[in-house]
């Protein structure tokens, strides 16, 4: 491999990282919850797999699974207190509750090394395993989308009372959400400890909260795509435009308010919507019933 | 089959029921009929689960919906046809079809998606569409398909001739009288009272959260007061 890829490489890293993390973000959004959670659990999977590695000599994946187990319970937890809450209050509720494990990450310094990070942790991940584990979140997420349960979320999200006065069980259904949002959150984040040699706290705050949104705003909330075409895109942007790379959060603000006033469902699920429309127009038109409705 | 006694509802302080008692038979269709904001749909989503009553009991079968969750209510074959058709217009009309299906959990189908395109034709030409894209008639259609879906053993159905054109309404109704000849029990909420008795065993007119009338379809469409009230002019 040429240098000129090779030296690209740590940016597609860093893509496949975040996709893991925006798909996280976009399912539960995909549920119909407005949870924000991604970053938190993040942090308590990268800080569960790197302790248990660090602290405890376990084998990363071991500490990877442990990670996503505890991502789950965590966001399972969470999901208790948030049933009765719905849009922007669970926002807030889960913006809170980042802040709350940051505060933990840093206060806990015996286990975490607070403030200080949390340092040796060995680099076990490299470029072809998180290609792999990228992989195989698209292929779990298309799979989990495009099955009976893939249809419930779709319902709860457009109209939540109709879809419960069909059998929907939103309760179950938003747990899911959540368990599998949180189980995906924790890994990605354990992952990325592994790719680095150091933790701090702050890592999981608000800035990366930012971020992790805006792959999704951006891309699109309700197609397969959307996660895939945000996160590339906002990754690749600021670079190709080298001088304004340290303005990478201004330039994510910029965006978000264009995308958000000109291209409302982002940019892959509105490509996606006018591919579909064409087809539909290129058809010929079923002949109208004659019975056809008011 | 279904009891409701001494049903309440209010709504942060405004009372929308004040104690509505009525009965549906199996086999039954019964119309609910009244003005505007006489508690008709409040009466619906109380019976589907989505509203909780202040007071009263409504028993289907012996069971209490008032306890169980909306999506239990429909599991156990109480299935509601919203009013102003609500189907999912990001989906097409097959998935809207399909998500009917939820309800069913272990219960047979009844006729299944056949049955549906059976008595409405029009869906199956359509089953790749969006269900945003159908007309008012055609969505109404798919959300009276959707619950049949679930093979309903009540189906509420709450205005299904809202904002339809009357040759659709016809057709809607010509629906509706297929499913009672087939033993299909009804509890069905219509502002167009002609059409509701004249589909309609028995009826019960609420007003302002309380029945003021109820008879069979014969004798209310006879009565005095309604013809006045209700049928106006119209009448011959």
């Amino acid at each position: 491999m040429n240098a000129y890829v090779l030296g690209y490489l740590p940016l597609f890293d860093l893509f496949l990282l975040h996709l893991g993390l925006a798909y996280s973000q976009w399912l539960v959004l995909r549920s119909g919850v407005f949870s924000l959670a991604t970053v938190g659990v993040a942090g308590v999977g990268a800080y569960t797999g790197g302790v248990l590695v660090v602290t405890y000599g376990l084998p990363a994946p071991v500490a990877l699974v442990a990670a996503a187990i505890g991502g789950g319970l965590v966001s399972l937890l969470l999901a208790i207190p948030l049933a009765r809450l719905r849009g922007v209050y669970q926002a807030i509720a889960t913006v809170a509750f980042i802040q709350i494990m940051l505060s933990l990450n840093n206060y806990a310094e015996k286990i975490t090394g607070g403030a200080a990070g949390l340092n040796g942790i060995p680099k076990v991940v490299d470029t072809l395993t998180l290609a792999v584990c990228a992989l195989a979140t698209i292929y779990l997420m298309t799979a989990i989308t495009g099955s009976r349960i893939g249809r419930a979320f779709d319902a709860i999200r457009q109209n939540e009372a109709v879809a419960a006065s069909l059998g929907v069980s939103i309760e179950a259904h938003h747990r899911l959400a959540f368990i599998v949002s949180g189980a995906l959150a924790g890994f990605y984040g354990a992952l990325e400890a592994f790719h680095s040699y150091t933790l701090v706290p702050s890592q999981f705050g608000f800035p990366f909260l930012i971020a992790i949104l805006s792959y999704v705003v951006f891309g699109g909330r309700n197609t397969i795509w959307g996660p895939i075409v945000g996160t590339a895109l906002l990754i690749i942007l600021p670079e190709l435009a080298r001088p304004l790379a340290e303005a990478r959060m201004l330039v994510y603000g910029l965006l978000l308010i264009l995308t958000i006033n000109f291209l409302p469902k982002g940019v892959a699920d509105t490509l996606i919507e006018r591919i579909h429309a064409k087809r539909l127009r290129a058809k010929p038109a079923p002949a109208p019933a004659p019975t056809a409705g008011s | 089959m279904l009891e409701v006694s001494d049903l309440q509802v209010r709504y942060s302080g405004i009372q929308a029921l004040r104690g509505v008692s009525l009965n549906v038979g199996a086999g039954e269709v019964v119309a609910l009929i009244g003005p505007n904001g006489a508690g008709k749909s409040t009466l619906v989503n109380a019976v589907s689960g989505l509203v909780k009553p202040a007071a009263g009991r409504i028993l289907m079968e012996g069971r209490d919906l008032a306890a169980m969750d909306p999506w239990a209510v429909s599991k156990s074959g109480v299935i509601q046809v919203p009013e102003g058709r609500q189907v999912f217009p990001q989906l097409n009309v097959l998935e809207n079809l399909q998500l009917g299906e939820t309800a069913l959990q272990g219960r047979p189908p009844a006729g299944g998606l056949e049955d549906v395109y059976d008595l409405f034709p029009v869906l199956k030409e359509r089953s790749a569409q969006l269900a945003g894209s159908l007309s008012g008639g055609q969505q109404q259609m798919l959300a009276i398909g959707r619950a049949l879906m679930g093979a309903p053993r009540f189906l509420l159905l709450d205005e299904p001739s809202l904002g339809l054109a009357p040759v659709v309404i016809a057709q809607v109704f010509a629906a509706l009288r297929k499913l009672k000849s087939r033993g299909m029990t009804i509890l069905l909420i219509e502002q167009n009272v002609r059409l509701a008795l004249d589909l309609a065993d028995r009826a019960y007119i609420l007003d302002q959260g309380k029945i003021v009338l109820s008879g069979t379809s014969q004798e209310l469409a006879a009565d005095a007061s309604v013809v006045a009230h209700y049928l106006g002019v119209m009448s011959e």
